[in-house]
């Protein structure tokens, strides 16, 4: 069950994890776009440079970062042999039809890869190193200046952050829920698909009833301390420009500028 | 007398390898007779629930090993050795009534049995005694699980386990949240099934009363080890140890001991239930009629 969630935070106190979460947010965008300067081999080791340093900052294992590739894998290799196969240019070393494998195909079939562990990377630390509630005050924050048009920027962003929340706890129930029913006979995971498939509904009626409880509750709740939408609500987590925040901007300058002087034009 | 329960050195641990790995069971040794009726108490987060949880295979140990009904289970179970368990381990969980989701009262009940293979017909039949047993009244069993009360609604689900007939009844505070009149006819309906159809029950409670009543031994569970096991008795006695690990007396119990401490009157044996310390104060109290008699 734990295998599904993607991304998860790991609490630390690194100075990545302390880093404004708006300034984290845009940056690993950025980082993803920087991503299509390189075009050479040594753009890419700049990449991985910087990646390596920001994991060491981060003082998170590696194998974190694996886990988050590994579920995208087929995708990647499969995106990775097609670049390989439709590709021209350079020497052919293998030639059928409009398949080939030139030496071009593999050295862009590599940089695909790279492209997609990086972007892998980036993304997992982001999420392993700022809590996902953080993320949806930081894309509130972010997405302020939309009000101007009329979008409704509060209650986007508070329906991002129940569901945010309500993710671990739904899944506890969700668990719950298919131990009784398991205590009663359903075998989730064995049997025909059309068995499987209608093991689902003793699992799904309950959480959806429960889900639909919770949220009057939570409904109640809420309206019971006072709430009345978005308009003039402070936070309770007031984001902080700090030093460093300026600092790992100057740093993604800084691997701009070295992209740009090491790709080929 | 036959084991019907036997832990060997049980650990479970909670997302083992990630930086969450929480063992919630260590080294869990005991066994327990068959028609026994067994009380597991302890704080919240003691692991008492992922203690019972082991008891039909929903759990399996992360080390050791477990025999329930001579059924093995080990860290190499399969869940399809253990579809025959489930059968005869009966499990109301936690606010069991999670569990409803079909359309009728009668098709929830019967749901555990058409899932073991016994066909719609007999699963009725065996569903319509289930629900004479939790005594809920006919006119319900044709309305929608949703539209009844949450004490009926508690007693559907427990209907839904006795349903299967289970020679092993494990019993998560399965009167949580019920009003006092539920949670006595509940307590009592579990007393009366064990008796009749020879059961061997498990109880995990937080109230003292329940297990002092009912139960014929406690474990007691503290941050996954199990302390001890007793009979209610041995436990009860020993004030000072329960207080160092912040467990409670029975009220009759209590009310036994502030009675000693405030006079010279002695209890023997000490009292655990009501009925226990009223005997016992009226031989000593001058014998007459009451007035309204
Ligand atoms: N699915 C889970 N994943 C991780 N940890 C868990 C999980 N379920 C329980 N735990 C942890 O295991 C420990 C024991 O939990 P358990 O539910 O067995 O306690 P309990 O004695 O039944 O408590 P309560 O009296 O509140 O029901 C707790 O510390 C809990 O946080
Ligand atoms: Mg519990």
């Amino acid at each position: 069950m734990n295998k599904i969630l993607l991304g998860r935070y790991l609490p630390g106190s690194s100075l990545i994890h302390r880093l404004d979460p708006r300034a984290k947010l845009l940056l690993s965008f950025y980082f993803i776009i920087i991503i299509f300067l390189a075009n050479n081999w040594s753009s890419y080791f700049l990449l991985f440079f910087f990646m390596a340093l920001t994991i060491l900052l981060a003082k998170i294992k590696i194998g974190f970062f694996w886990k988050g590739v590994r579920p995208l894998i087929w995708l990647i290799l499969f995106t990775v042999v097609l670049q390989i196969f439709f590709s021209t240019g350079g020497t052919v070393y293998w030639h059928w039809g409009i398949l080939s494998v030139t030496s071009t195909g593999l050295v862009s079939g590599i940089y695909v890869f790279c492209r997609f562990v990086l972007i892998i990377f980036m993304s997992t630390l982001l999420t392993l190193t700022t809590p996902p509630l953080e993320i949806a005050g930081a894309m509130e924050s972010l997405l302020k200046p939309l009000k101007k048009v009329h979008f409704p920027v509060y209650e986007v962003s508070l329906m991002l952050s129940i569901a945010l929340r309500f993710v671990p706890t739904l899944m506890d129930e969700a668990l719950k829920i298919m131990n009784a029913q398991r205590s009663r006979g359903v075998n989730f995971d064995q049997g025909s698909l059309m068995q499987r498939l209608k093991a689902v509904v003793p699992l799904l009626i309950p959480l959806f009833v429960s889900a639909f409880n919770r949220a009057e509750d939570l409904a109640t709740a809420m309206e019971a301390r006072g709430y009345h939408g978005g308009e003039g609500r402070t936070k309770y987590r007031v984001h902080q420009w700090l030093y460093h925040d300026t600092l790992s901007c100057l740093a993604f300058l800084a691997l701009t500028i070295g992209m740009l002087l090491l790709r080929n034009w | 007398m036959d084991l019907s329960i036997n832990f060997e050195k049980v650990d479970y641990i909670y997302q083992p390898n990630t930086p969450f790995a929480h063992q919630a069971l260590n080294q869990v040794s005991f066994s327990l007779p068959d028609e026994s009726y067994t009380a597991i108490i302890g704080h919240t987060g003691s692991g008492k629930s992922t203690l019972v949880q082991h008891l039909n295979g929903l759990l399996k140990p992360t080390h050791g090993r477990l025999m329930v009904q001579e059924q093995m289970i080990t860290p190499q179970t399969t869940n399809k050795e253990l579809s025959d368990l489930r059968r005869q381990v009966g499990v109301v969980f936690q606010f069991p009534e999670a569990q409803l989701f079909e359309e009728t009262v009668l098709r929830d009940i019967a749901f555990a049995p058409k899932n073991f293979g016994i066909d719609e017909e007999k699963a009725a039949q065996l569903a319509k005694e289930a629900a004479e047993a939790v005594r809920l009244p006919d006119s319900v069993l044709d309305k929608s699980p949703f539209e009844l009360s949450g004490g009926q609604m508690r007693r559907v689900a427990i209907a839904g386990i006795l349903v299967m007939k289970p020679k092993v009844l494990v019993l998560d505070e399965p009167t949580a949240g019920l009003d006092p009149k539920g949670h006595q006819e509940i307590m009592e309906l579990f007393a009366r099934l064990k008796s009749q159809q020879h059961l061997t029950v498990i109880l995990v409670s937080h109230q003292m009363d329940d297990v002092a009543e009912y139960a014929d031994q406690v474990l007691v569970m503290e941050q996954g080890k199990l302390l001890t096991q007793q009979t209610p008795q041995q436990l009860f006695s020993q004030v000072e140890w329960l207080n160092k690990h912040h467990l409670g007396l029975p009220h009759a119990t209590k009310f036994a001991f502030e009675i000693e401490k405030k006079s010279t009157f002695k209890f023997s044996p000490l009292p655990l239930t009501v009925s226990q310390l009223a005997n016992q104060l009226a031989n000593f109290l001058p014998k007459g009629v009451s007035q309204d008699e």
